[in-house]
């Protein structure tokens, strides 16, 4: 049973060291961290984190290697002497250098914000349709007795002259159309996303969105949009999802 | 025409802790431009004429031919040893077609070659069509910031005659932005990238001694990844190959001090020395006397070239 989810962006720079010495984004950072907060709060027995990748599988490995970002940044934990790395992130080659970054950058977060419980890594294919994004969602409620769910997913690369993948002026729209799907609940609208238009525009979240509506078909959804912004032209949505429970009609009911 | 300085032989011997490699330690050759021979010494100010409207430097400064020409003037008076000329910014930006680019550089290629016969001159470009066009308006150097993309620009190189820049940019498509990049190792996969390439042009015919390689900082890399090509500069010296290093008033630059694009002279000065010193030979620069004193700096330093005028203490 999903007890909780959240949807957090995943750029490699909500990880502090990676930024240098300013902050950068300060709340977009608290927002993800409250999100996977309330995660570890809903005492889940696992928390399942979703991300899009080349590969639909599973990781044994949740320990993201920083150096493929930033060769010879100093993490916060190894300046401390004898101190071991944190979980969730590495700043010396040996890591698992073929996790996804996404799913590395959420295993950071849970460690973050106080989870100390179990994980399963789980991405899914760039390529994957909606169908098959969905079917991988509907595995998840059924894992454990309690199931939280962090699903890492960046909209539109595309929002301003400046972003990475430069200007698309369809991409305010598609952006503000999933936001919307997110904020009223209304996950199953994200599983009629063109996957064409998402990859047109940077979208790399499709297949994450898609399993996050696969899991929770048939719930009703209430949210809470802690961020919701593209700074760097990137966009970025942390939301908590609160699950309602499912909706099926009980024989004998009067509908 | 720029001063030449004079060069005298290495006096101290080199295996001193301490003391820098000397370039024929670390493998490094003559480099042939165009009618000249460049010794492993010299370090070699390429001079930036950007044929655009809208490159991310003082834009459109160059565009009218006429105002081209005088930087052109200018930049070989201040010590320049190559004329880059480039028609498309490597940001995103306005759609540039090959016809386009051909038009903002060829015919200025083919003036500045006829008022400078001797001077070497680069085409940034990443285009065949575009390195054909160029090389036939006499071009010496083929710029490829793109890391091969086009891998036709070995074909013309060795057709007419001229050196190739092999570069290495992370795959990227031209005139797009790096998106998270990652690498497990990122001057190992520069290392393999360039030396790849150069390989292919021996292959076809391209003259080895008129062959370059550049790690291309930025392209296709972040802040740390360009810094750490920078601090491991001397890996690339180290192939043999001899090394070109664009930094001029880069974004890595302005992110590791926290300057804009106006503010980044110093930045670059610091990268250009640091550069000189692992190895690097030719320097692409938009500020070519500043440039061209780091670089006579870095070689007096190293002792491969003597000071303009000792009189104090000596007097």
């Amino acid at each position: 049973m999903i007890v909780a989810a959240a949807l957090c962006p995943a750029p490699p720079l909500l990880i502090r060291e990676l930024t240098g010495t300013d902050e950068v984004v300060p709340e977009l950072r608290a927002a993800c961290l409250a999100a996977a907060g309330e995660l570890s709060a809903a005492a889940p027995d696992v928390i399942v984190i979703v991300g899009a990748a080349q590969q639909t599988r599973t990781w044994a490995e949740d320990t993201l290697d920083l150096s493929e970002f930033a060769p010879g940044v100093r993490s916060a934990a190894a300046t401390d002497a004898g101190a071991t790395p944190r979980a969730g992130m590495a700043a010396a080659p040996g890591s698992a250098p073929d996790l996804p970054p996404p799913l590395g950058i959420g295993a950071w977060l849970l460690t973050e914000a106080g989870y100390a419980g179990d994980r399963i890594l789980s991405s899914v294919g760039h390529d994957e349709p909606a169908v098959r994004c969905a079917d991988v969602g509907a595995e998840l409620p059924g894992l454990r007795e309690r199931v939280a769910l962090l699903v890492m997913a960046d909209g539109s690369a595309r929002r301003t002259l400046k972003a990475p993948g430069y200007f698309d002026e369809r991409s305010a729209g598609f952006d503000a159309s999933v936001e919307l799907a997110i904020r009223e609940g209304e996950l199953d609208a994200l599983l009629f996303i063109d996957g064409e238009l998402a990859r047109q525009l940077m979208a790399t979240g499709r297949p994450a969105w898609q399993v996050l509506a696969g899991a929770l078909r048939g719930h009703k959804v209430t949210s809470e949009v802690r961020y919701c912004d593209a700074p760097f032209g990137v966009a970025y949505l942390v939301a908590s999802l609160r699950i309602g429970q499912a909706e099926e009609r009980r024989p004998g009911w009067l509908s | 025409m720029g001063k030449r300085l004079a060069k005298r032989p290495v006096v101290s011997g080199a295996a001193v802790p301490g003391n820098p490699e000397s370039a024929s330690e670390r493998g490094q050759s003559l480099l042939r431009l165009g009618r000249r021979d460049y010794a492993p010494e010299r370090l070699l100010v390429m001079a930036i004429v950007n044929r655009t409207p809208d490159s991310f430097f003082r834009p459109g400064d160059t565009w009218d031919d006429q105002a081209a020409m005088e930087r052109v003037h200018q930049v070989i008076a201040e010590g320049a040893d190559i004329i880059d000329i480039g028609g498309v910014p490597a940001a995103p930006g306005p759609y540039v077609d090959a016809d386009e680019e051909i038009r903002r550089t060829a015919g200025f290629i083919a003036l500045v070659r006829d008022a400078y016969p001797d001077v070497a001159i680069s085409v940034d470009t990443w285009r065949r069509p575009v390195a054909g066009e160029a090389c036939a308006a006499g071009a010496d150097l083929i710029n490829d910031s793109w890391g091969g993309w086009d891998s036709g620009l070995a074909e013309v190189a060795a057709e007419f005659g001229a050196g190739l820049v092999c570069s290495h940019a992370g795959g990227l498509t031209p005139r797009t932005r790096p998106f998270r990049p990652s690498y497990v190792d990122v001057v190992a996969d520069v290392v393999a990238h360039t030396q790849k390439l150069a390989a292919r042009a021996i292959e076809v015919g391209v003259d080895p001694s008129r062959i370059v390689i550049d790690a291309a900082h930025d392209f296709g890399k972040n802040t740390w990844h360009s810094l750490a090509i920078t601090r491991r500069l001397s890996e690339l010296t180290a192939t043999g190959w001899p090394v070109l290093v664009s930094a001029s008033n880069k974004d890595f630059i302005g992110e590791t001090l926290n300057v804009p694009l106006p503010d980044r002279l110093v930045g670059t000065l610091a990268t250009t020395a640091v550069c000189a010193w692992l190895g690097a030979r030719i320097f692409r620069a938009h500020h070519v006397v500043e440039t061209r004193q780091a670089l006579d700096m870095v070689s007096a330093i190293r002792g491969e070239t003597r000071p303009a005028r000792a009189v104090r203490g000596l007097a």
